[in-house]
């Protein structure tokens, strides 16, 4: 299907998020580029993957890795020009693949222009573009977000002798929504990159638009009312094109971001995330058909983003203080693991780089409700530095080889933007992409299987889910269903091997056909379906009456 | 290796989909209906608090109830436990029940409980009676955690309790048990207590399941075996036991589960009691005895009167049993009016161990013996009442202590008609 006539592409999607400057490098200055990402879009396409989802590219000063731009419209210069963007667009779409990137709205970096003119003068035409106060006491029920390095979420600024509000880092002043003009120049700034082919905006920080008084300023009426706005004009003006939420909220708070499908196309699931970590460490169901069971029905259009690392740290917000211990004492006993209220690794080191516990994660992101998201490097298993300060351990270059600087940049190593893993269990000699492409059972070649499996059947991603509650709670097994199609999922959560009885009365007749091999197992009757699951086992069954 | 052929196919399903647990909490009932909401509620809200993270489950082993018990056990709700309490379970927590083959017998039970533990390779367990109503949140976690943070393998309790409640305990259990084993157990016939997976299996494998003492008496042939296996015990102190009114019917079924089975213990355990002299403390978490003074209204007349009825009834028996001596001595005292009447440690404690010898030797019936010694026991009871009625709760301990040093001095007095005088 011509990608333009897919307008809910969106829950077909496989999304794989990537660091242009951690990809490739083309030029050899040491920082992955445009051209590099262009490169290996092939690789992306031999994964499965058909979208991308770019992380901040924009000029900016760095010091939140690209989160604090300083110029909407343009190419950070390390990572090439316009042309060379337009070129990757050009080459993805090529290749049936979409892409999404990130449009930071909440807040600039202290060195955009705007904010620059903003406290110049208390007259200046753009004053009113950011939060100012002459107090830091307003908005005191607002939470701190980075409480590692944030004592307030007032600056002071020398320049304007004012206040100005950042919920985030204090060099990232937030915009303000109550003006016009603001929101008028956020849409011109999201038109100039829809008109440049960008299929899809994840939208950082969202609950965070609009302050007031007496709230904790998150997910007000008025925040909602701005991205309505921006959603009516890109529906009107861009039809086919995606919004993505990036709310850390729980799914109760969330769900007004779907509104009546008219707010947001898709919202990451935060809550889901660290429990399906907790549900494998506890080996029990509880925590993630708990947090499934909360999550409300959303509008047919719209759709979850699961996801189970990203950029950032394994946020740990959305838990319980017991269960926030309790991840931390599984997952990060070396507190220099521990970031903000989250932990700040890739997914193969917090799996013990268990391969069947990656399996077991991976097979449950491509079969729970919505829309999986891979980390860039995660398919290949690369491990983390949790020496580099704030998140950038996680952000190392891509591993392609076991060659010069892993196969991602020709410069000399001292001038790659950031280390590479150089660990003997994690190393680029030991994981790269060339090596595991020559090896059948590679994690990358199984993670090409699951995504080619998880793509033929619809049910994945728009099917219902409906759990099973088999009496041994170290089974998590749901049955996905969409028209015709009945897919049945059992996880053992276990690392030891477990039995289990599921009652299928209502599918009574069919067979089951396993999905990766294609193998039949017994036809189902009135009594309960007995299997039994290795450890971190998981089966994905079609159901068919024949 | 356990007889899991005990178990029925639906049980061995449910622990199938219990798996590996760290705690296990066992409940033995029978017609409980009345009480087993609430203590199961509470053992539930207690895992919660105190061992949130671990795997655990309850299981009830269920003597054929015909009220609904095992009904209340299974659903006893974790949600209502949580929404009135405000706590967060990390995991499933599975209370599950299984009705065992023959009828109602705490050893059955008790073995049942065990053979669960070990298939799910429980760390620590907890048994908890379906009439401890008084059971805490703290008191469940005050018996499972010496098991499972400290390296103990059985825990035993220590309890507050009115000073005339479990007169047959401060009597007769705890301090022949002292005697001979060289510990001072304050509960060695306990109720509730804790174990290591260890020590259960080991007791799973070793006892002698069909025999009756160990159908009926297992609970002391429980401690028997942790002190035989040179396993760690320590006691823990879990507050205030409510005094239960008890029949005097009750009194006979209730000694054969306890001093029968105390008895029964003497021959297969000579070799471990046989060289002990006096005793020693055990660790001690909480006081190790408590003692409350309210007012009881006990029928002391009636008691007496037991006593000196059963004295002139059951002569031929104790003919059988006692020496000519002690059966004068209480032929004697079965003659004096109330005020004059003291049954004397001294003689109590003589009395206790010819029975015991005879019991040994079969001189009768065995228990035809522990029937007998019933109506002595009252007599007992009553000089125990009146000497403590008007003491304080100190007083009441220095006579238990007291009872206890006479055990431990005529101990050679056992030993010599263990195997003399027939």
């Amino acid at each position: 299907m011509p990608l333009e006539q897919d307008v809910l592409w969106y829950k077909r999607a496989i999304i794989y998020q990537v660091h242009v400057r951690a990809f490739c490098d083309s030029n050899g200055d040491g920082i992955g580029d445009f051209p590099g990402l262009n490169q290996k879009l092939d690789y992306l396409v031999d994964l499965g993957i058909n979208t991308i989802w770019l992380m901040p590219f924009f000029p900016s000063p760095l010091r939140d890795d690209g989160y604090d731009i300083a110029d909407y419209n343009s190419v950070h210069s390390s990572y090439g020009t316009l042309n060379d963007f337009r070129e990757f667009m050009d080459s993805a779409h090529k290749r049936q693949i979409r892409v999404i990137i990130e449009m930071v709205l909440n807040h600039t970096s202290d060195q955009h222009p705007w904010f620059q003119q903003s406290r110049s003068s208390q007259e200046n035409p753009r004053r009113d573009w950011y939060v100012w106060s002459d107090t830091d006491t307003r908005y005191h029920e607002a939470g701190i977000n980075f409480v590692d390095t944030e004592m307030s979420n007032w600056a002071w600024d020398p320049v304007s002798k004012s206040y100005y509000w950042h919920r985030f880092f204090s060099h990232q002043p937030d915009l303000n929504y109550d003006n016009a003009a603001v929101r008028e120049e956020v849409w011109n700034v999201m038109k100039f990159w829809l008109e440049l082919g960008v299929d899809g905006f994840r939208l950082d920080a969202v609950p965070y638009l609009v302050e007031r008084e007496g709230t904790n300023c998150e997910n007000l009426p008025e925040t909602h009312a701005v991205l309505k706005e921006l959603r009516r004009k890109l529906d009107e003006q861009f039809p086919g094109k995606m919004l993505l939420a990036e709310a850390n909220q729980w799914p109760a708070a969330l769900r007004p971001y779907f509104a009546d499908g008219n707010e947001f196309h898709m919202a990451f699931h935060f809550p889901l995330m660290p429990r399906m970590f907790m549900g494998v460490k506890l080996e029990d169901r509880k925590p993630i058909t708990e947090i499934l069971q909360q999550t409300p029905e959303i509008p047919p259009s719209c759709q979850w983003c699961l996801f189970l690392r990203n950029h950032d740290e394994l946020t740990l917000e959305m838990l319980t203080k017991i269960e926030r211990d309790y991840m931390n004492d599984s997952y990060a006993q070396d507190k220099a693991m521990r970031l903000n209220l989250g932990i700040r690794r890739r997914l193969a080191p917090l799996l013990d780089n268990d391969r069947r516990r990656i399996e077991l994660m991976n097979g449950m992101l491509m079969s729970l409700p919505g829309t999986p998201n891979i980390y860039y490097g995660d398919e290949i298993g690369m491990g983390d530095n949790i020496n580099l300060g704030d998140r950038n351990g996680v952000r190392t270059p891509m591993q392609w080889s076991g060659g010069w600087n892993g196969g991602f940049s020709t410069a000399d190593p001292e001038k790659l933007y950031s280390p590479l893993i150089q660990d003997p269990v994690y190393g680029s000699p030991a994981v790269n992409v060339l090596s595991q492409k020559k090896t059948q059972h590679s994690l990358l070649n199984w993670m090409e299987r699951l995504i080619a499996v998880r793509k033929t059947t619809a049910a994945f991603g728009s099917g219902s889910i409906e759990f099973l509650y088999p009496a041994n709670h170290r089974i998590l097994a749901y049955v996905r269903r969409l028209g015709e199609e009945t897919i049945l999922v059992v996880n053992n959560l276990s690392s030891a091997a477990q039995a289990v009885e599921l009652d299928l009365r209502r599918y009574k007749g069919n067979i089951l056909i396993e999905m990766f091999g294609k193998n039949i197992f017994p036809r189902v009757g009135e009594l309960p379906y007995l299997l039994t699951l290795g450890p971190y086992y998981f089966y994905w069954f079609r159901l068919r009456k024949i | 290796m356990a007889e899991e052929s005990s178990l029925t196919d639906d049980f061995l399903g449910q622990l199938i989909s219990v798996g590996e647990v760290d705690l296990l909490v066992g409940v033995p009932t029978h017609n409980n209906s009345k009480t087993i909401g609430p203590i199961v509620e509470t053992i539930q809200a207690g895992l919660l608090t105190f061992f949130p993270r671990e795997r655990a489950a309850i299981i009830n082993a269920d003597g054929g109830s015909r009220d609904g018990t095992p009904g209340l056990v299974v659903s006893a709700a974790i949600g209502d436990v949580q929404r009135s309490s405000k706590m967060y379970a990390l995991r499933t927590l599975h209370s599950i029940s299984t009705q065992y083959a023959s009828g109602p017998a705490r050893g059955t039970a008790l073995r049942t409980i065990l053979a669960a533990a070990e298939l799910l390779r429980a760390k620590a367990c907890a048994v908890v009676s379906p009439e401890s109503t008084q059971i805490t949140t703290d008191s469940l976690a005050a018996l499972l955690r010496p098991v499972y943070a400290d390296t103990f393998d059985l825990v035993l309790p220590t309890y507050r309790r009115h000073r005339f409640d479990g007169v047959l305990l401060t009597n007769l259990l705890y301090p022949m048990t002292r005697a001979l084993y060289g510990l001072r157990i304050r509960e060695p016939y306990a109720l509730e207590f804790a174990f290591s997976g260890r020590l259960g299996s080991q007791f799973l494998a070793q006892n002698a399941w069909q025999e009756e003492p160990a159908r009926t008496g297992s609970e002391i042939q429980f401690t028997l075996a942790a002190i035989a296996g040179g396993y760690r015990i320590c006691q823990t102190f879990l507050g205030t036991r409510e005094h239960v009114e008890r029949h005097s019917a009750d009194l006979v079924p209730a000694m054969r589960q306890t001093v029968g089975a105390l008895f029964s213990s003497l021959e297969p355990n000579f070799t471990l009691w046989n060289t002990k002299n006096g005793s020693e403390p055990i660790p001690t978490a909480g006081v190790e005895q408590e003692f409350t003074l309210e007012p009881l209204r006990i029928n002391r007349k009636r008691l007496r009167e037991m006593f000196s009825t059963g004295v002139a009834e059951l002569e031929s028996v104790f003919r059988a049993i006692l020496a000519p001596s002690t059966l004068a001595e209480l032929q004697q005292i079965a003659g004096l009016d109330e005020a004059r009447f003291r049954y004397s440690a001294e003689l109590w404690v003589k009395t206790v161990y010819e029975f015991a010898a005879a019991y040994h030797k079969s001189v009768i019936s065995r228990d035809h013996i522990i029937q007998a010694l019933a109506p002595l026991f009252r007599g007992r009871a009553f000089t125990f009442l009146m000497e403590n009625r008007n003491g304080s709760a100190g007083n009441v301990e220095n006579n238990v202590e007291n009872l206890c040093l006479e055990f431990e001095r005529m101990k050679p007095y056992l030993l010599e008609i263990w195997n003399g005088r027939e």
